[in-house]
């Protein structure tokens, strides 16, 4: 065990922990940050989709040891009152289903749109290809993604 | 008008309803039942007994309720009910029913509420009920003005409800059902990840506890070496799970957080025996075709199809959180069927049921698997051994690896053929496993009410043999109506291929006139431009299904030389859509199930283990292989329908048939090795 200082959601959290812990139960187990879903643990589900220096990242295949001094957002953090331009997005176009994959479709979203906030058909499914909806709601999340590249545009 | 007593005998639960004392304390507000209730600041609460597993059952007992009672949405607070099926009647969220089923109870319920405020309000102002209206949460009379709730609940409340006709607002008059507008009542909740799953528990004290699973299938553990397990940091127990008693089998490994028991896991050193190590899905399927007869009992069109396992994979992965105490059990559970859950577990642990809480959590999808009982059952076992609440968790593998599989089956379908072109007589011929998780589903009769829906005016018989499962198998969205539709459609679509006919013609030729099928099949056939010819390089496939109460007609549009999906179109009659959006959701879910077992994902066993793990080689479709998806919505006058597995199986078979183009579907996945 080792204490690691991590920097989430704006904050400066410490935490006694394995170095090689993975980051997603961190966040999950030692910081209660649950909205950070496990989905499948190796990297392949994107369940998990949290922000780490600003870039879309898979908190399941990163370490403790990893993640110091790293600027981490999760879905808890990506706006103050749950009205980021996806997740309103999100919302308007009535996207989730079980929802349990949406945290991460948000995050990698909201990560694409801030790289590219323009991005075509073929940008968004390969930003979105590694995360799995089970439900189905793939239509939707491609015009939500679309709808909040336009709501980010009519607000500049 | 209507009597309460007599509306609510009709309702299905009706009994359970009323036998609960009305009205009741003043001081608790206003409780006319166990659905809706509001305090005495006039806030609306309303109760969802069934669990929400992504089907969106809450938004519509929210809309219901808040129809009713001329609030909005957003008015109507919600809570999960917990596991109790004496007040709130069957929980199970199974056979598309939840909507179907508690349309009426739940809106009369909140329609009771309201008509105690409307008569408390005419009263007080002296004048005739009928010329006082509910409107925005007030009663509201032309002349006397307007009263909030809040201020007519104690008197409502002191109302003798036998006294006080109940009417339902009526369909032409609704403000909220039926409308397009408004989404799930808990999207805010998660797009910012506040959401509860069953894997969120975290009960004061809480422990994590994983599970070593048979490495091959039926294995169970010989001997158990747990020195290293127990020296590492954080591990608490380990302890032997028995099945059935304690779920599916295996060894527990108990520890103070996720990380610690998973690495607890990884130190285990343990010899299992029994089981079939050698078992393969090839040979199983040989099994399969090996049963069929030797002859069909039609010389004239024949063809088999096969196909395969597959897991439900739901993106929570299994979990249950337990805690048993001296006095009694809690669970946290994303569950199918809380009330049904806590019956079993009273029996099985021989205590009262009232001191066996179930709280339904969210649920990341379900589609059949969380109907059963196993981790909730390993959860027990680990917490009445470490004496504090326990998660059991299963991994993504350890959920793919021990699902409850939908059965492999063959089917041999034959025809004969008229001078028309049509088929005249036909048989099918099926052979597959029961489901293991219901004993009784080995039952032929039982498996062929499941699959046989065959909605065409063509004569013909459905035979069923039935082999032993060879491993766990289990409810599948649609369940066996999965794999014989997709067989009777590409084989109906086969017919019309080789006898040069219009797929659609010819599915109209065979339906009654009138039918909600033809209705649903000449809309879709609309929406699609079916009379126009498909671009080059693209083809088309159309399959039907009634079932659930509702009717259903799809047509893809693929390109066969890419494999591509380009256009899905659906049309579909559930009678009255209470939620429009909710309605799509689900045909839009099924449609992407259709092309994700078609295109490609399927479970395969090797070496007695199933060879699959996770999303990587389980191939769920992703968002880029995923096509516009067109739903039309047909109204109709049939009484409310069910719809949450009505579009898999014409939608699977739909898109096989466009994918194929001019070969003959045989399988599925379409076009590759099955087993």
């Amino acid at each position: 065990m080792a204490r690691y200082l991590l920097r989430v959601n704006g904050e400066r959290r410490e935490v006694d922990v394995d170095g090689d812990t993975p980051l997603l139960w961190v966040l999950r187990d030692e910081l209660g940050l649950t909205g950070v879903k496990y989905g499948c643990g190796v990297g392949l589900c994107g369940a998990c989709t949290s922000h780490v220096d600003g870039a879309a990242a898979r908190p399941c295949v990163r370490t403790a040891a990893d993640s110091a001094q790293t600027r981490i957002t999760t879905i808890e953090g990506l706006s103050r009152d749950g009205d980021h331009p996806v997740q309103r997005a999100w919302r308007e176009l009535d996207v989730a289903q079980c929802g349990y994959c949406q945290p991460g479709q948000v995050m990698a979203a909201a990560a694409l749109l801030a790289r590219d906030p323009d991005p075509d058909d073929a940008a968004i499914e390969e930003a979105l290809r590694d995360n799995v909806c089970r439900c189905g709601s793939y239509p939707r999340i491609r015009d939500a993604v679309r709808r909040a590249s336009r709501i980010m545009r009519e607000e500049r | 008008m209507i009597s309460r007593r007599t509306l609510l005998r009709g309702a299905g639960v009706g009994a359970l309803v009323v036998a609960v004392p009305v009205p009741a304390l003043a001081a608790e507000g206003l409780v006319p039942n166990v659905f809706v209730r509001l305090d005495d600041a006039g806030r609306i609460t309303a109760t969802v007994p069934r669990p929400d597993t992504g089907q969106g059952v809450r938004t519509v007992v929210a809309l219901m309720v808040a129809e009713e009672l001329a609030v909005q949405a957003g008015d109507v607070s919600l809570e999960q009910a917990p596991g109790d099926t004496e007040r709130f009647g069957s929980q199970a969220v199974a056979n598309s029913t939840s909507v179907r089923q508690l349309s009426t109870p739940i809106r009369t319920a909140a329609a009771t509420a309201r008509c105690l405020l409307v008569t408390a309000a005419a009263q007080r102002w002296r004048v005739p009920v009928a010329e006082c209206t509910a409107r925005d949460g007030f009663v509201c009379h032309p002349r006397r003005g307007k009263l909030p709730y809040r201020a007519l609940v104690r008197a409502a409340a002191a109302l003798d409800p036998a006294t006080v006709p109940v009417e339902l607002t009526p369909p032409e008059k609704w403000r909220l059902l039926g409308k397009t507008r408004g989404g799930r009542v808990d999207a805010r909740d998660v797009v910012t990840g506040r959401t509860r799953y069953g894997i969120d528990a975290r009960p004061p004290g809480g422990l994590v506890a994983v599970v070593a699973r048979p490495p091959w299938i039926g294995a169970v553990p010989d001997t158990v070496d747990d020195t290293a397990t127990r020296a590492l940091p954080g591990v608490v127990d380990v302890l032997t799970l028995t099945a059935p008693a304690d779920g599916q089998g295996g060894v527990a490994v108990i520890a103070r957080s996720t990380h610690q028991a998973l690495r607890g896991r990884d130190a285990l050193r343990i010899t299992w025996r029994g089981g079939t190590p050698t078992a393969d899905s090839r040979a199983w399927l040989a099994d399969l075709r090996a049963a069929l007869p030797a002859q069909a009992p039609i010389a004239g069109v024949q063809q088999v199809y096969s196909m395969p396992l597959l897991a439900h994979a739901p993106m929570e992965p299994m979990n249950a959180t337990a805690h048993v105490r001296p006095d009694g059990v809690t669970i946290w559970a994303p569950t199918q069927d809380p009330g049904g859950l806590r019956t079993q577990l009273a029996r099985q642990l021989g205590v009262p049921a009232a001191s066996v809480r179930v709280e339904a959590t969210a649920s990341g999808g379900a589609f059949g698997r969380r109907i059963e009982p196993d981790p909730v059952l390993e959860a027990v076992a680990c917490s009445r051994r470490a004496g504090a609440p326990v998660q059991v968790l299963w991994t993504r593998a350890d959920d793919m690896r021990n699902d409850s599989y939908r059965p492999m089956s063959v089917h041999r379908m034959s025809a004969e053929i008229g001078s028309d072109g049509l088929p005249v007589r036909r048989a099918h011929e099926v052979v597959t496993w029961p489901l293991t998780v219901l004993p009784f589903f080995a039952n032929p009769a039982l498996i062929k009410a499941s699959g046989d829906h065959f909605p065409y005016t063509v004569p013909g018989e459905v035979s069923v043999v039935v082999r032993p499962a060879p491993l766990r198998t289990g409810f599948w969205r649609s369940v066996y109506a999965g794999q014989f539709v997709y067989a009777e459609e590409n084989f109906l679509s086969e017919i019309g291929r080789r006898s040069g006919l219009d797929q659609v013609a010819l599915r109209r030729s065979l339906l009654p006139a009138g039918s909600r099928l033809h209705k649903v099949l000449d809309a879709v056939a609309d929406r699609a431009h079916w009379t126009r010819p498909p671009a080059p390089g693209t083809s088309r496939g159309v399959a039907c299904l009634e079932e659930y109460g509702s009717a259903i007609a799809v047509i893809a549009v693929a390109e066969p030389g890419s494999r591509k999906v380009l256009r899905v179109h659906a049309a579909v009659d559930v009678g009255v859509a209470l939620h429009p959006s909710g309605v799509r959701a689900q045909v839009e879910g099924c449609v992407v199930d259709a092309l994700s077992t078609v295109l490609g994902a399927q479970i395969t066993v090797r070496e007695g283990a199933v060879a699959e793990s996770s999303f990587g080689d389980y191939r769920w479709a992703r968002i880029g292989q995923t096509p516009d998806i067109d739903v039309t919505i047909v109204r109709s006058d049939a009484p409310l329908g069910g719809l949450g597995e009505l579009a898999y199986p014409p939608a699977a078979a739909a898109i096989a048939s466009a994918i194929a183009g001019d070969t003959p579907v045989t399988s599925m996945p379409f076009g590759t090795a099955v087993g």
